[in-house]
């Protein structure tokens, strides 16, 4: 209880506050109402899916008896207010089309997107974008009634008692206290309100900060995480110091995509982009393209197409920040938080299913998520057992520690550089001893058999101890900058915050925002566009089908560039193809003489370097 | 925006590059005119030679366009690598095009020149040389 009281203490202490957008119509909640709301079912493989608990008899300790469970069973909760209203009925389906249409119109009169998505990325993002809408047709999603009827459900549990909360864990973990802040939003709206990659009922959102403790027992904070989408690592986490770190006094603030609920540090609209690689031989052979073309040719590559992926779907996640605030200053202030001390409660620990719709969705991304403990298919979050390594902080020391750390690094590579020079010594003397024995029996034929195996011993000996003197120059060297670390931490001098930082996510600049209605339009039309003109030369120009199709191509591509500001890329990139054929053309024409070219040339050149050797 | 002294050199070679290229371009023309003999074309010949050379007109613009690239270089103007890279990419676009339908003996040479042209463009020297600086608002594609 003394425990619970203290946990309870330092997660208030710190609680964030989250910022959301104009338009957005979820807060973090606390999960009981939202579980009494829906009811649970059972899908298994190759079934209809079974209502197990139907709603209103649903409670958090009977989520975690999970039953009819059975290998290949997905449990999962539907929110009830769905069925309440019947889409089965006419009225009941007349009142959720009102519904929709009214909450359109209030997410219409809060949020406008600006500049659309689609204009902010390339002519195969948005090709792709659109195979990706065509795709969503077939897969499984979650119905369009569902927003709107989470959105009644949410309104009557909020009318019936209002409530913004999160769920809290504190644990300790290689020497950090992590306070862990579990946010559950009962709808993800992403798709249907904001232009976003999905729907899914049920959204579990999270924030952790991490504290050290000085042996005196004071704690400061250290390092921040928020969580976005599936990222995970350097990239999430910004010291507690990093002025990207926004805080009202100890809370640090939230910026919280609309309708997705990602959390970001600054506010401003995100492009998120969901990368497909290309495949594994293909990426290769372009990697080696790449590389012969920049470092053989030493030709210029610009930075795009780094890691294999070439094709991207773009999706905004807007996070402006001007929406409702809860927590410290904000609109709203935060209720008491429900905690998952340990023992860990058992809706969270013995409920392994969805805490929403399971829409069958073979990329899972309108399927709900499961609780904070557990990923979809049933593992457990790494988020939950190992929120160190989650942000990647499993590298990093607290800074009570840091100190020791180094010490204890610095005193191992000095014993090691002991040994080492140890063997140097002992390896040295061999050699020498074996390169006497050498110089004796050289030019004895009696003894070549002795004296070739020698040799083989000298030269592998040699190379050995190369090895150890070029590792011991280096334990040296890293043991030197060990020692002048410790001094810069003796000194109060710290790494700089963002050193740790390799891509962060950024918000889209002002110059990114700043587009006309002419570019947005053709973005939004430009795809279609090009696939009714090559119908239209297919069908009418079959005489210049090839022609015709080129320069059609070079037109959308020319005005596409033009648009986005890539002009220069694009003449360069035709630029480079054109000049590959004409050399191909070259060499087809004039094999032989650019042969016999080639030679006279190196035998003019092997001539001038003589003549001028022998001139000096 | 003017180049800072080192890309300087980088500039002024590229604008005496292109200023050769025109020169190369209007040699050719001239030579390829005076052999033909204008008073007696026949058009039904197979050699078609008049046709060939009188398609050498469609390297005008490209020329042109050069020239203004060459005299933008040599007059230490960044903007001028757009418009160089264009030209050399309608040359090369107009060589490949003839190439297909007459293989005329002249494209040869124009396509070696711009294939070298475009290599040296797109160098990452050159590049480098011709990228915006930070913070200074100049704009790249001129």
């Amino acid at each position: 209880m003394k425990a619970d009281l203290a946990s309870t203490a330092l997660l208030r202490r710190f609680e964030p506050v989250i910022r959301s957008t104009s338009g957005d119509r979820f807060y973090p909640m606390d999960v009981e109402p939202y579980v009494r709301a829906c009811s649970l079912w059972v899908q298994k493989p190759g079934e209809e899916a079974v209502c197990v608990v139907p709603d209103g008899k649903l409670s958090l300790d009977r989520l975690s008896q999970q039953p009819l469970d059975e290998a290949g069973a997905v449990h999962f909760l539907k929110l009830s207010d769905v069925e309440d209203i019947g889409p089965d009925s006419r009225g009941g389906r007349l009142r959720l089309f009102r519904r929709r249409a009214k909450d359109r119109k209030e997410v219409r009169q809060a949020f406008r997107a600006g500049r659309g998505r689609l204009a902010r990325v390339g002519y195969f993002s948005r090709f792709v974008d659109a195979l990706y809408s065509i795709a969503l047709l077939a897969r499984g999603r979650v119905p369009g009634e569902s927003a709107a009827a989470a959105s009644v459900t949410y309104e009557r549990i909020m009318a019936e008692h209002e409530n913004y909360r999160y769920h809290g864990r504190v644990l300790r973990q290689d020497g950090w206290i992590v306070l862990q802040y579990w946010l559950f939003y009962p709808f993800n709206n992403w798709r249907s309100g904001f232009f976003g990659a999905n729907d899914h009922e049920a959204d579990w959102e999270k924030v952790f900060v991490y504290l050290s403790e000085t042996e005196e027992g004071e704690i400061s904070p250290e390092w921040v995480a928020y969580a976005a989408h599936n990222y995970t690592g350097d990239n999430l986490r910004r010291r507690w110091d990093d002025p990207e770190v926004e805080k009202v006094g100890e809370h640090p603030v939230i910026y919280v995509g609309a309708g997705s609920h990602a959390s970001y540090y600054a506010p401003g609209e995100y492009l998120t982009e969901l990368t497909l690689p290309l495949p594994k031989p293909m990426a290769r052979t372009t990697s080696s393209i790449r590389s012969f073309w920049e470092t053989k040719l030493g030709q210029y590559v610009g930075d795009g197409g780094e890691g294999g992926g070439y094709f991207s779907i773009p999706f905004v996640d807007y996070a402006r920040g001007d929406g409702l605030s809860v927590g410290e200053g904000g609109d709203r202030a935060w209720d008491e938080p429900r905690l998952l001390a340990d023992p860990i409660p058992d809706w969270v620990s013995g409920y392994r299913g969805l805490w929403g719709l399971y829409a069958r969705d073979p990329f899972e991304g309108e399927d709900a998520p499961a609780g904070p403990m557990y990923n979809r298919d049933k593992s457990v979050n790494r988020a939950w057992y190992d929120p160190v390594g989650w942000a990647g902080l499993d590298k990093v020391p607290p800074p009570t520690e840091t100190l020791q750390a180094i010490l204890e690094q610095r005193a191992d590579i000095i014993s090691r550089c002991g040994a080492l020079r140890a063997e140097i010594d002992d390896k040295s003397r061999r050699l020498k001893k074996l390169g006497t024995e050498l110089a004796a029996i050289r030019d004895r034929s009696h003894l070549d058999a002795p004296y070739e195996e020698g040799a083989r011993l000298v030269a592998e000996l040699s190379g050995e101890l190369d090895r150890l003197r070029a590792r011991l120059a280096t334990d040296e060297a890293v043991s030197e900058s060990l020692e002048e670390y410790a001094d810069r931490l003796r000194a109060g001098e710290r790494d700089p915050a963002r050193a740790h930082i390799s891509r962060a996510h950024r918000p889209a600049s002002e110059d990114e925002l700043r587009v006309s209605r002419v570019a947005e339009g053709w973005a939004a039309i430009s795809v279609s566009l090009m696939l009714i003109s090559f119908v239209g030369i297919a069908m009418f120009e079959r005489e210049h089908l090839i022609s015709m199709l080129v320069f059609s191509i070079a037109f959308f591509a020319f005005v596409e560039a033009g648009f986005r500001g890539r002009l220069v890329n694009l003449v360069s990139s035709a630029n480079i193809g054109l000049a590959v054929v004409a050399t191909l053309i070259i060499i087809y024409e004039f094999f032989w003489q650019l042969v016999v070219a080639a030679v006279l040339v190196v035998g003019l050149y092997v001539l001038w370097d003589n003549v001028r050797e022998l001139r000096r | 925006m003017e180049p800072d002294r080192t890309s300087c050199r980088t500039v002024k070679v590229i604008g005496v590059l292109l200023i050769l290229e025109v020169i190369g371009l209007i040699a050719i023309g001239v030579f390829e005119f005076s052999q033909v003999h204008w008073r007696g074309l026949d058009l039904e010949s197979p050699q078609h030679q008049a046709v060939e050379v009188g398609v050498f007109a469609l390297f005008i613009p490209s020329g042109v366009l050069t020239l203004l690239a060459a005299l933008s270089f040599l007059f230490l103007r960044r903007r001028g690598w757009l418009l160089a890279a264009i030209a050399q990419g309608l040359s090369l676009a107009v060589s490949l095009w003839l190439y297909s339908l007459f293989q005329p003996g002249y494209v040869y040479p124009i396509m070696a020149y711009c294939v070298l042209i475009i290599l040296y463009l797109n160098s990452r020297d050159v590049r480098v040389a011709f990228l915006p600086r930070r913070g200074s608002g100049a704009s790249y594609e001129g």
